[in-house]
């Protein structure tokens, strides 16, 4: 699994790629250091629906992890190379976890060190609610991680489909229609830190932290099997 | 057409077929790529030949187990081929695509392949890039490398973990002529160690060079396979053509045409004679003694389709 | 001794039953680019190949329309609801809305659908094949982006007639509706080509710097979303001047302005949009600068290209 999984690493590694990242990743710390700056510490509420589930988790995350989890199937089938990988004798699963992996690795600090920052600016310096943040910043990471991974493998179209899905599904229907969120990957993350740091939370129990944790491992475990199964089954050009 | 024999009783030498390939068909949508296709392969050297679209490298594929057939079956060591990894630690693949990882170095992509296939010796690496003579620019990204190098490259990776069985697609693409005689040199050595190789290639010259057994696909099924020879002589339905050099082309001509083994003479307007016959063991014979009788010197007899490129284009035209 | 026989002078004839040299008109370069633009069309909205090709831009397409069919029941709903004199008064959203509404749709679909007219030439190589015909680099980055340009002032006044079909339908005077609101035709028409130049040229721009089409899409869509929250909040917050010109950085509201304009009111987007505020000069400069400088970009990428 490990020469998988460094080949990925080095082919999701772009220079132009990573600079890309970056300047996604720090939007959100620059607006909660606005924020602070103009208004003083935000609500607790108010941060959240703005910053943390608007930008940071219903935006910048998916679309950082779009972009390289995406590709981790998808530019080998694009450039024919899948093949070097799939006639190996080893079984599917040890082909897309390390895949998995190097992409969460890859996008994962980035998020991470952008939540961190933004729930430390935000929330004054305190670091359970900042690590609260980043914990859930890493669950919605490898949530959209498994999903982007299976869909690079399902359509050379990944692209496409996931930004209708981060933009219609995520961004609209999930702020505007209640029941969308038991099925968002967004509003996960955001129980996830409800539950992380229910201390500064508490009361916010739209979604529970139990509920969050089961269905985000249906849904990490269920596109994994899905992405395993499609690369058995698939023709590889 | 006749039918073919059936897949087990088309091998090579007597052998037991290492692939067998039993009525598989495969379309896509409306297109049949392949159609009712059987044939074995032993161990040697086989060619695999056809035109443009013939469907080689979809047959290719499904003996690689990347493409499902549509119908039939496809084994090797007597298992399906098909979602069976640990199989593909016994095959070699080298498919007719040529990108590369451009950011990896050539001993780089060799290790990796190896170490996916179980190889951890670095011996064997240095063993198959020294193979295809490229330990000089092993060090070198792939990137930089010219469109030859990095096939010769591809063929290392698919030779370090030393596999019985190798499936080449095209793999001469982008070879100078050098590198073209060692990679012949390379392959008969492979073969004569016992491996099993299936060479596809639009070069009918080194194919017939090498191979031991050509299979001809066309438009889909496989027109003819066997030595090519002897595929030649099962043509008996299209006349052989005899060159036929004389000091006297006109009086040879009204002579042979008369001769019960000659079915037609063709005369050019150099002189010289195409004569052709179904049955050339006895112009053989005749054509001499005529000669003599009628005191013409003979200066060339020399059959025009006795080559693998005159059988493939009667195939491929018929 | 018998003289030689006489050679007969050797005749021939060769027929030509095989390749026959074209000696019809030549077109050129009109012709050319015209084939690259038909070509650029069909590719945008997946014609000429398998269905799976259609399904994202036409999901795009379906996505922009439902929104003005919604708009458009919403309006009627209101009408039976409260009568239509107090449904005016609620100010629902209508044409001048619309673009604004759907704007994200809009960029997304050039952000999906634009690199592909460019990103798979270069990376296949089969730009050379444009290029050895008589088309220079400007011909072909010119008809490429008047095929995505076209694509797009199609897709934007499709769901604007259906918008307009709703609400004649759902008022219950609609010729009267008519005679009120026939000036929203010409308006929406128009203002879908500021829209459409503006999102092809900064999608076109985005896929001339790389080969991979993912990339291109990512890297836009993360602009409009980097831009839209950071301007929308710095904007609000120092106000005056130097908030008007923080929020023309908001790089999804610029040719809304420009619509803004058109039908002279804001649109309900960005009405609370500092930017608002400003000249329509400014407003309109503005909208060119962020469309000719991209394009012109654009241009030199691709002027000097050879095959």
């Amino acid at each position: 699994m490990l020469p998988i999984f460094v080949l990925t690493l080095r082919q999701l590694s772009g220079k132009w790629r990573l600079s890309i990242m970056s300047v996604l990743a720090l939007l959100p710390v620059i607006i909660a250091v606005l924020m602070v700056s103009f208004e003083g510490a935000p609500t607790v509420r108010e941060f959240e629906d703005a910053v943390l589930s608007g930008i940071l988790a219903g935006a910048i995350s998916p679309l950082v992890v779009l972009a390289i989890a995406s590709a981790a199937f998808a530019n080998e089938i694009e450039d024919s190379t899948l093949a070097n990988l799939v006639l190996a004798p080893i079984p599917r699963w040890q082909i897309v976890v390390p895949k998995l992996l190097a992409a969460i690795c890859v996008s994962g600090p980035f998020i991470a060190i952008s939540a961190f920052l933004t729930g430390y600016f935000a929330y004054s310096a305190d670091f359970r609610s900042a690590l609260a943040v980043t914990g859930a910043a890493i669950v919605g990471v490898a949530l959209y991680s498994s999903a982007f991974v299976w869909l690079g493998l399902m359509t050379t179209r990944a692209i496409g489909y996931g930004l209708i899905y981060i933009v219609l599904w995520e961004g609209f229907f999930s702020s505007f229609v209640m029941g969308v969120r038991f099925f968002s990957v967004r509003y996960y993350s955001i129980a996830w830190m409800h539950g992380f740091d229910a201390r500064r939370f508490a009361g916010f129990d739209d979604f529970g932290f139990g509920l969050a944790v089961v269905a985000s491992v249906a849904v990490f475990g269920g596109f994994l099997l899905l992405a395993i199964r499609r690369l058995r089954y698939m023709d590889v050009p | 057409m006749d039918a073919l024999p059936a897949a087990d009783a088309v091998t090579t030498n007597g052998e037991a077929p290492v692939i067998r390939v039993d009525r598989v068909s495969r379309w896509f949508g409306s297109v049949v790529a392949v159609s009712d296709v059987t044939f074995s392969v032993t161990p040697g050297i086989t060619g695999l030949l056809g035109p443009n679209g013939a469907g080689k490298t979809t047959l290719l594929r499904m003996m690689t187990g990347l493409v499902d057939p549509s119908d039939g079956t496809v084994t090797v060591f007597g298992e399906p081929v098909r979602r069976n990894p640990p199989l593909y630690g016994r095959m070699g693949v080298m498919s007719e695509h040529e990108t590369v990882y451009g950011f990896m170095k050539g001993r780089d992509f060799v290790r990796m392949m190896g170490r996916l296939r179980g190889v951890t010796d670095e011996a064997a690496v240095d063993k198959a890039i020294d193979r295809v003579d490229l330990a000089e620019a092993a060090d070198r990204p792939m990137g930089t490398y010219s469109r030859g190098m990095r096939q010769r490259m591809r063929l290392a990776g698919t030779l370090v973990h030393d596999p019985e069985i190798l499936i080449l697609d095209e793999p001469l693409n982008g070879a100078d002529p050098r590198q073209r005689v060692h990679f012949q040199s390379l392959l008969r050595k492979l073969a004569a160690e016992g491996r099993t190789i299936v060479l596809s290639s639009h070069i009918l010259e080194e194919v017939e060079q090498l191979a031991d057994t050509v299979l001809l696909i066309v438009n889909g099924k496989l027109a003819a396979s066997g030595d090519f020879r002897a595929i030649r002589v099962a043509l008996d339905e299209r006349p052989y053509h005899v060159l036929v050099v004389s000091d006297s082309p006109r009086e040879l001509a009204a002579a042979v045409v008369q001769l019960g083994s000659v079915d037609a003479v063709n005369v050019d307007p150099d002189g010289t004679l195409v004569v052709l016959s179904r049955n050339v063991r006895d112009l053989q014979i005749e054509l001499p003694r005529l000669a003599q009788s009628a005191s013409i010197s003979l200066r060339r007899v020399e059959p025009l389709d006795d080559s693998l490129e005159s059988v493939f284009g009667y195939l491929v035209e018929r | 001794m018998m003289g030689r026989p006489e050679v007969k002078k050797r005749e021939g004839t060769v027929f030509d039953i095989g390749y026959q040299n074209y000696t019809g008109p030549r077109e050129g370069r009109g012709r050319a680019r015209l084939s690259v633009i038909r070509n650029g069309v069909r590719t945008s909205l997946g014609f000429g190949r398998g269905a799976l090709a259609k399904v994202l831009p036409w999901l795009f397409i379906g996505v922009l329309v439902f929104i003005a069919i919604i708009m458009a029941l919403v309006a009627g709903a209101a009408d039976r609801l409260v009568g239509p004199e107090d449904a005016d008064q609620l100010n629902l959203p209508s044409h001048s809305d619309y673009y604004g509404i759907a704007s994200i749709i809009f960029f997304v679909f050039a952000a999906v659908g634009a690199p592909d007219l460019l990103c798979p030439d270069r990376r296949e190589g089969t730009i050379n094949l444009y290029l050895v015909r008589p088309l220079t680099g400007s011909d072909y980055v010119f008809s490429r982006w008047l095929a995505f340009f076209l694509v797009m002032v199609a897709v934007a006044w499709l769901p604007q007639f259906i918008l307009l079909m709703g609400l004649l339908m759902g008022d219950p005077r609609p010729v009267n509706y008519l005679l009120e609101n026939w000036l929203d035709i010409p308006r929406f028409l128009l203002a879908a080509i500021p829209l459409a130049a503006y999102t092809t040229t900064l999608a076109l721009l985005a896929a001339a710097f790389t080969t991979r089409r993912a990339y291109a899409a990512v890297f836009l869509v993360g602009l409009f979303v980097i831009t839209t929250p950071f301007t929308t909040g710095l904007a609000s917050e120092i106000g005056g001047t130097a908030g008007q010109w923080i929020s023309m950085f908001n790089l999804s509201n610029i040719p809304v302005h420009v619509n803004d304009v058109i039908f002279g009111e804001p649109s309900v987007i960005t009405r609370s949009a500092p930017a608002a505020e400003m000249s329509s000069w400014i407003l309109v400069g503005w909208f060119l600068l962020w469309t000719l400088g991209p394009a012109g970009v654009l241009w030199m990428r691709y002027r000097r290209l050879t095959p």
